[in-house]
């Protein structure tokens, strides 16, 4: 895509005279390019240290089987140190929901008993290298008793996958609101369908990776882990190996993407963590390959809904009926569940419009396939597709427009604050304003015009799709993120100080894989206290930096981690100002600081520096106002408690090439609700990368197991990603409403991606008159239905 | 993904490879580009026991006009075909072949010996009747392309033999197209339609085990029928099979359809200056 249509309009290239009016909501290079660009990022794969060994884990061939023995006696003798799951049966990984229909299962560090899904790990090999370890893998042999698997989550289940859950159903829940029989039974048009959408991955750049390294000294484990959640890693992991969390040490370095996959605590994490216990002094390293990473790391989106949902006659939506089937795979993802599919696609189903009965079950059914986890968007890529199918297929029936029938759906900001049958709480409602917008971008008028004239021509049809969706985003403690889980993730930490010299350092509980945050912290910080963005540096990603953080997910950071550090540097630059006036003899209230000095309301120069205050502070304790304690820093929590809603529509043009069933994107528009943009270019970036992700989803990416389950598309021949020729060129603009929070932003890491589902279908729909209710929009299913 | 222990011999001349391959009584393989062969060594669905690299061997690397043929070196770089002047089908099909980094290694002797029925290079070698030099340790031997390939990704060529060069007849005239799921995917079909020694050739990639002439339909075409009748029987003409990104019918239809728009280009040939 070009860069001057990836920015929006109010954009602007690099900025990198921040000084002045603050660097918050200008383009400041971000801190991380120096090295991310110039190949100096320094990666879990990047980390070499003395005595360090590599590990390898076998997988199993079998979708479903018993273990029935394990010989690892050749390997041994060939000098391989070997774990299998005997080794560490005594752990498991029990994720916990207090929801009542919830099943608790338990998935093994290595599996032993049984195998429940084809690529879960069986056995691990150390050695020298990752080569040799690979050698040593064939020298280990695991007998299997196969089982007969379980694949499709709504197809009668063949045998248990957990004993526990004997019909495989590891959760249901019923959201209900309203009167939806009778309301339907009087509707003027109730239109059903059946939708699946298609299982697929976030497939970050970066696979999983970890360094464990166990030093029996201090009894301390240290972990570098390509994680997007180092403190629950911390947390989770101390509690699983019975360490107390301060000698538990989690690294979160540079983290090559994440995308949810990299938020669950996995099997692997925990058995090198064990193994590096066993062997002391010893650092261990796996870096997950690409085969193993699609076979084994958490997929998503292989859904089914059932959908029924009645209309008036004027297109008012009444009552939506409707049964979500997820199929979580093999495992309740630890920590967050088997409910992260199903209850984020009941609770977010009716989206951006206005519904008061509503009825919805959801289900997380367990299969022999691997386990479904978080990833960008969570289950609403496929939500958003299945409400807005019921749009597109209401609006045709009833004859109404296919845009009119949404604008006269969707919450606005009269109904704000918006009560959803869910009882999630609307705070946005600024979805007409994006869709008027997005439609201008899209030249709506224009595209129609140019449809009807190829119509009449016969030239290649072209049609127009349209989503809106709002992302629900920094959930704090009253919206938390997840099924009812022992903890709640509303609040992040925040430590900003000021170093003796003036400058400042930041630990943050925020991480970063990719998104920029030391950027839009340091921003943040520089404001708020007064000094320059570039005396600000931001540590994250270390849990013996920094205090607190939940991680990367539920698009929180920006709201939650970047309000801790807003009010953080608040903290001390009211320190900074009570220590100044102290040593001036002036009124706290005359002061202000900017770009590192001190003035007084009134004076054009600076009375002092923050160098020199901080300089008292730390070095000059005799020059101390009295009642000031030495040190410049402060350590705060914040919570949102509610969270944000962004608004988003997105629309295209799209062309089908009828003799090839081929999709082309001629125009694509994103305009959404980011609250205030801190750093314009990298809420734009997120935005066109979500997107490209939903694409891809929409467009290609497959996972596909055969009966037997066995992946079918094990390597990136078969699982197709778009590449940079894929995504088309995008418009993205921005409808600023601030937030309720200290910086008035909404998270803007998901949205993207719950769109182009439904735009696709959409404009299909609109070109050819047919009916999307399978995906991914492949040329062959187009091709078919163009066969008629 | 990390390929088994194999052993590693850096040949200097034709010879020496051809010697090292009987040596290795069929444990040999030839590394050149290494763009197919690695990925199937990581995987360990290959394991060789020696690698013999012809990455040095001198003279394997030219480009030569001789006349109405065009012969290309075992170890010329698709990149380089994509620049040469020489074969204008040539360079365009190179173009379609996966992504620069690939083109920038890949080899036109690995991609004729590796034999992917959904290549570009293999199709192209049917499509001009191409003649493919083989070196063995009694000499040098020509097969014609067609008696090269045996089935997907096998060739009726000896285990202690390698190839040095391939001839690929300039075409009078022709028509390239090809249907991929993406950019630099390999192909679900690619069409070539040439003009070669006065008679007019469809071959198609992608299609079967092997690149696969359409017989009837270039006969129909010699017969002057139009291009979409001449398409149709292509497309009748050939048994593709199914996978994950593509039914039967549907590689019929795009079959068709990709031979239509090769013959549209065919049609619009000039005959090239000699």
């Amino acid at each position: 895509m070009s860069e001057d249509t990836v920015m929006a309009e109010d954009s602007v290239g690099v900025d990198d005279t921040a000084a002045g009016a603050g660097s918050l909501g200008r383009n400041v290079r971000r801190k991380e390019d120096q090295r991310l660009i110039t190949g100096h990022g320094r990666f879990v794969t990047d980390v070499e240290l003395p005595r360090m060994r590599h590990v390898a884990f076998l997988r199993s061939p079998y979708g479903h089987a018993r273990i029935t023995g394990a010989d690892t006696a050749a390997a041994r003798d060939a000098g391989f140190r070997v774990f299998t799951g005997a080794d560490f049966a005594h752990i498991e990984l029990r994720a916990q929901s207090a929801l009542p229909s919830y099943v608790e299962t338990a998935q093994p560090v290595l599996a032993h008993q049984k195998v429940r899904f084809a690529g879960e790990a069986v056995a691990a090999v150390v050695a020298a290298d990752r080569y040799r370890a690979e050698d040593g893998l064939e020298l280990v042999e695991i007998d299997y008793e196969p089982l007969a698997p379980t694949v499709c989550a709504w197809e009668a289940p063949s045998e248990p996958v957990h004993v526990e859950a004997p019909d495989n159903v590891l959760l249901e829940r019923t959201f209900d609101a309203g009167d939806v029989d009778d309301v339907l039974a009087s509707a003027a048009v109730v239109v059903e369908r059946e939708l699946t959408t298609n299982r697929h991955a976030g497939n970050p750049m970066e696979c999983r990776a970890g360094v464990a390294v166990w030093d029996a000294a201090d009894g301390k484990l240290t972990f570098w882990n390509g994680t997007q959640v180092p403190h629950i890693a911390r947390n989770m992991i101390a509690e699983l190996m019975g360490l107390p969390e301060g000698r538990v040490r989690v690294i979160a370095p540079d983290v090559g993407g994440g995308f949810g996959v990299k938020s669950v605590l996995y099997p692997e994490d925990l058995a090198l963590c064990l193994m590096a216990r066993e062997m002391p002094g010893i650092p261990l390293k796996w870096v997950e390959d690409r085969a193993e990473h699609l076979l084994a790391a958490t997929h998503a989106r292989d859904h089914r809904y059932l959908m029924k949902a009645g209309f008036d006659a004027e297109g008012t939506l009444l009552a939506v009926d409707a049964d979500v089937t997820c199929n979580v795979g093999a495992y309740s993802v630890y920590p967050w569940t088997a409910g992260i599919e199903p209850l984020m696609a009941g609770g977010l189903l009716s989206g951006p419009y206005k519904l008061e009965n509503y009825r919805c079950t959801v289900r997380g059914v367990a299969t022999n396939t691997a386990p479904s986890g978080p990833y960008r968007g969570v289950a609403r890529p496929a939500s958003v597709f299945a409400m807005e199918t019921m749009f597109d297929a209401a609006a045709a029936q009833l004859g109404i427009d296919a845009i009119e029938i949404r604008r006269r759906n969707v919450i606005t900001p009269a109904d704000i604050p918006y009560k959803m049958p869910s009882r999630l709480v609307d705070d946005s409602g600024h979805y007409r304003e994006c869709l008027d917008k997005a439609l201008e971008a899209l030249d709506y008028d224009g595209v129609r015009a140019e449809q009807r004239r190829r119509r009449e021509s016969g030239e290649s049809p072209i049609g127009i799709g349209v989503a809106i969706y709002n992302e629900l985003t920094g959930l704090g403690r009253a919206a938390s993120a997840g099924p009812r889980m022992p903890f709640r993730t509303g609040h992040d930490a925040c430590t900003v100080r000021v170093n003796p010299d003036g400058r400042v350092t930041v630990l943050s509980g925020v991480t970063s894989q990719g998104q920029g945050l030391e950027t839009t912290v340091a921003q943040i910080v520089a404001d708020a206290v007064g000094v320059r963005y570039d005396d600000v540096d931001v540590r994250i990603g270390d849990t013996d930096e920094s205090l607190w953080g939940f991680g990367a997910f539920s698009s929180r950071q920006a709201v939650i981690g970047g309000g801790a550090a807003h009010n953080t540097a608040v903290e001390v630059r009211k320190k900074i100002i009570t220590l100044a006036a102290g040593l001036m003899e002036a009124a706290e209230a005359d002061l202000r600081i900017e770009d590192g000095d001190v003035y007084v309301v009134g004076e054009p120069k600076p009375y002092i520096t923050v160098a020199e205050v901080a300089r008292v502070a730390y070095l000059e304790s005799n020059r101390l106002p009295d009642g000031i304690d030495p040190g410049l820093d402060a350590t705060t929590f914040y919570d949102p408690i509610r969270g944000a809603f962004a608004a988003g529509v997105q629309v295209a043009a799209v062309e089908i090439d009828r003799a090839t069933g081929e999709l082309r994107i001629l125009s694509y528009v994103c305009v959404e609700d980011a609250g205030r943009a801190m750093h314009p270019q990298i809420v734009d970036g997120q935005i066109a990368g979500a997107i490209a992700q939903g694409l891809g989803g929409a467009l290609y990416e497959h996972l596909v197991y055969d009966d037997a389950g066995n992946l079918s598309t094990g390597t990136l021949l078969d699982y197709l990603m778009p590449t940079s020729a894929e995504v088309p060129d995008m418009v993205i603009g921005h409808v600023s409403r601030p937030a309720s929070n200290p910086l008035g932003v909404r998270g803007v890491g998901e949205g993207g991606t719950l769109g182009p589902n439904a735009v696709l279908a959409g404009a299909l729909r609109d070109a050819l008159g047919i009916d999307v209710d399978e995906l991914p929009v492949s040329p062959d299913r187009v091709w078919k239905e163009l066969q008629g | 993904m990390k390929c088994a222990p194999f052993d590693y011999v850096r040949a200097s001349s034709v010879e020496e490879t051809v010697k090292v391959l009987g040596e290795a009584a069929g444990e040999g393989k030839i590394l050149a580009g290494g763009q197919s062969l690695v990925p199937v060594l990581a995987l360990r669905m290959a394991r060789p026991a020696v690698l013999v690299d012809v990455n040095r061997v001198p003279g394997l690397s030219t480009i030569r006009r001789l006349d109405d043929i065009v012969e290309v070196g075992a170890t010329v770089r698709h990149s380089r075909l994509v620049e040469q002047p020489e074969h204008p089908l040539l360079a365009e099909a190179a173009r379609w072949i996966g992504h620069t980094a690939i083109r920038s290694r890949g080899t036109t002797g690995g991609s004729i010996a590796h034999a992917d029925p959904s290549a570009e290079l293999p199709v192209v070698a049917v499509a001009t009747g191409a003649s493919v030099t083989v070196a063995g340790p009694h000499g040098s031997r020509d097969v014609d392309a067609e008696e090269l390939f045996v089935s997907a990704l096998m060739t009726s060529l000896d285990e202690d033999e390698m190839i040095t060069a391939v001839r690929f007849a300039r075409p009078a005239r022709w028509g390239f197209a090809e249907f991929a799921r993406r950019h630099g995917d390999f192909a679900l079909v690619t069409a070539v339609v040439t003009e070669v020694r006065g008679r007019p050739r469809i071959t198609f990639g992608g299609v079967a085990s092997v690149p696969q002439r359409a017989t009837t339909a270039e006969q129909a075409l010699a017969d002057g029928k139009p291009a979409t009748e001449v398409a149709r029987i292509a497309a009748e003409e050939i048994e593709p099979t199914a996978d994950l990104h593509g039914s039967v019918e549907f590689r019929r239809g795009i079959a068709a359809e990709m031979t239509r728009r090769a013959l549209v280009q065919f049609d619009s040939e000039q005959e090239h200056s000699r």
